[in-house]
């Protein structure tokens, strides 16, 4: 665990160092560094979520609503962002305990759908309340320190740091042994003693409010957006295949996952010869990862290099 | 007063009555074993015991205290123990990682996971794993996944301790271990309820039986009792005329 955090320390300095770099003078890199730290929430948060068995299909859902809690805040009361993220996190936390609540003793797939359903649900609604949502037009604010996208980078590396301590901790602490033990055997969890609706639920509360943040951080990012843009069910499918692709229960597998994704993903987005069929390209990339890496990136890492330089904890 | 008071225990399922009208009562330091024919409803009564099915009608309690409605997880917190006919380890954890989930939230759950860890330590080490401390539990061989299941188990400090079948698949000579160590367990001051087929394993650990068959009490007593009670005879070796 000290060598884990000695790695994680350094790692934190680099992410810190980013904009002092070459990054920093270029306004298209720097925009690719906040989403890159905002995907890494998203990733690192729905991570812990599976590591108590549960694959949701919420986490865009809760993006969303922390988009249109800062916005709809800031519209009402002038509300200013960073204000604003407080708010979405509270939105957030208490939607994911309601609907974990009603949802969490469903288990596996049918969590899943559960969870996809209440996604599409929140566009609709959306739709459905112009006058406070925008509709169809969407809903705009200003941008985050006027557009500065270094002050940005360190509000979303301060939601980063948050989410990376959630993952962290339920990975170092007794909590590790209550998600483990619910994920492989519920029914021997309970008679261990775990109150297994409680582990689950609480891990998708704070999940979830990891994600509206990141989603409250966006909406100023981006100055504007709309029900199909917020509630995008991409950006819950992102969520899980960063981490699935980087390496599944850990806090090194997601960062790594989104790191090289979604790295992939803007190189063939923007190369001529791929352009529009990048989809296909990177959807290739992911079911050859499924199939031929179990364990994700951390995994193959382990495998061949024996250990990593430094032994993130897995 | 008795540690576990079970009344009128009454389970269906679809109608039929897998337990039926079943009270039986253990005290403090008395082995219990239910024996019975395969489908009697022994297993079941234990699923109801620990709160893993919720009963049609009677009552359970644990010290005097009425758990009949309450979470499996409380009536671990309230001292009840179980182990699992088929071993069901948690995998991703290592041997001593299993055993600390239950030191870290059955019925003791103070201290961290500095203590959690020398409990598991010290549990490995009395069941005879204190070799395999950091083994795969895939890895374990079953003899060994049943010692595994009783640390893990022993670790949540039970008062009272359900054993579903710790005996079956182990041969002769692991069989023997296995009771001399559920007489250490006994030693502890650990009530044991078991379940059991092995007929030797009923006769020397147990101080009282209850024969079960059909969901109904068929007989209790003394092993030596039981043994030569015609009924029991009768629902194990069936009468003459059915051949």
């Amino acid at each position: 665990m000290k060598r884990d955090l000695v790695g994680w320390g350094i790692f934190l300095a680099v992410v810190a160092a980013v904009p002092w770099t070459f990054v920093g003078s270029d306004r298209y890199l720097m925009f690719l560094a906040n989403v890159m730290l905002m995907f890494m929430v998203m990733a690192l948060s729905w991570d812990v979520v599976a590591r108590t068995g549960q694959l949701s299909l919420a986490h865009g859902a809760f993006f969303g609503l922390g988009a249109y809690s800062v916005a709809i805040a800031f519209k009402l009361w002038a509300l200013p962002p960073l204000a604003g993220l407080v708010v979405a996190a509270i939105v957030g936390g208490v939607i994911a305990l309601v609907l974990g609540l009603v949802t969490l003793r469903l288990r596996g797939i049918y969590f899943a759908i559960a969870t996809l359903a209440f996604a599409e649900v929140w566009r609709t609604v959306a739709l459905q309340v112009p006058d406070l949502s925008g509709g169809t037009v969407g809903i705009a604010m200003p941008p985050l320190f006027g557009g500065d996208r270094i002050a940005s980078y360190y509000v979303i590396g301060g939601i980063f740091v948050i989410s990376l301590g959630l993952s962290l901790a339920v990975r170092w602490s007794r909590w590790n042994y209550a998600v483990t033990a619910v994920r492989a055997n519920e029914t021997v969890a309970r008679v261990m003693g775990l109150d297994v609706v409680r582990v689950k639920v609480g891990m998708f509360a704070a999940s979830a409010t990891c994600a509206a943040l990141a989603g409250a951080f966006y909406m100023p990012f981006i100055t504007h957006t709309d029900p199909f843009d917020a509630f995008d069910i991409g950006r819950s499918v992102s969520s899980l295949v960063f981490p699935i692709f980087g390496g599944l229960y850990s806090s090194a597998g997601p960062v790594i996952g989104t790191l090289v994704m979604r790295s992939l993903e803007e190189y063939l987005r923007v190369t001529p010869p791929w352009k529009d069929g990048y989809q296909v390209i990177y959807g290739l990339v992911i079911v050859v990862a499924v199939l031929f890496l179990p364990r994700g990136m951390l995994g193959l890492a382990q495998r061949y290099a024996g250990r990593l330089p430094w032994r993130f904890s897995r | 007063m008795a540690l576990l008071e079970v009344t009128g225990l009454v389970r269906r399922f679809r109608g039929l009555a897998a337990v039926d009208d079943l009270s039986f009562s253990v005290d403090e330091g008395k082995t219990l074993a239910i024996i019975g024919p395969n489908g009697a409803g022994k297993t079941t009564t234990f699923n109801l015991i620990s709160g893993l099915l919720a009963p049609n009608g009677g009552t359970i309690r644990l010290r005097g205290a009425d758990v009949t409605r309450a979470s499996a997880h409380t009536r671990t917190h309230a001292g009840l123990g179980r182990t699992f006919q088929v071993v069901q380890p948690f995998h991703d954890l290592d041997v001593r990682g299993n055993v600390m989930v239950g030191a870290l939230f059955g019925s003791s759950r103070s201290g961290g996971l500095a203590a959690a860890r020398a409990e598991a330590e010290r549990l490995c080490a009395f069941v005879g794993l204190g070799d395999h401390l950091h083994r795969a539990v895939a890895s374990l061989t079953l003899a060994d996944r049943k010692r595994l299941e009783l640390a893990r188990a022993l670790a949540t400090k039970p008062a009272l301790l359900l054993l579903d079948e710790v005996m079956e698949g182990l041969t002769p000579v692991e069989e023997r271990d296995a009771v001399a160590l559920l007489g250490r367990i006994r030693a502890e001051g650990v009530t044991l309820l078991l379940i059991e087929h092995v007929m030797s394993t009923v006769r020397d650990l147990s101080d009282h039986v209850v024969v079960m068959d059909y969901g109904k009490k068929l007989a209790e007593g003394t092993y030596a009792q039981i043994a030569r009670d015609p009924k029991v005879i009768e629902a194990y070796l069936g009468t003459e005329t059915e051949g």
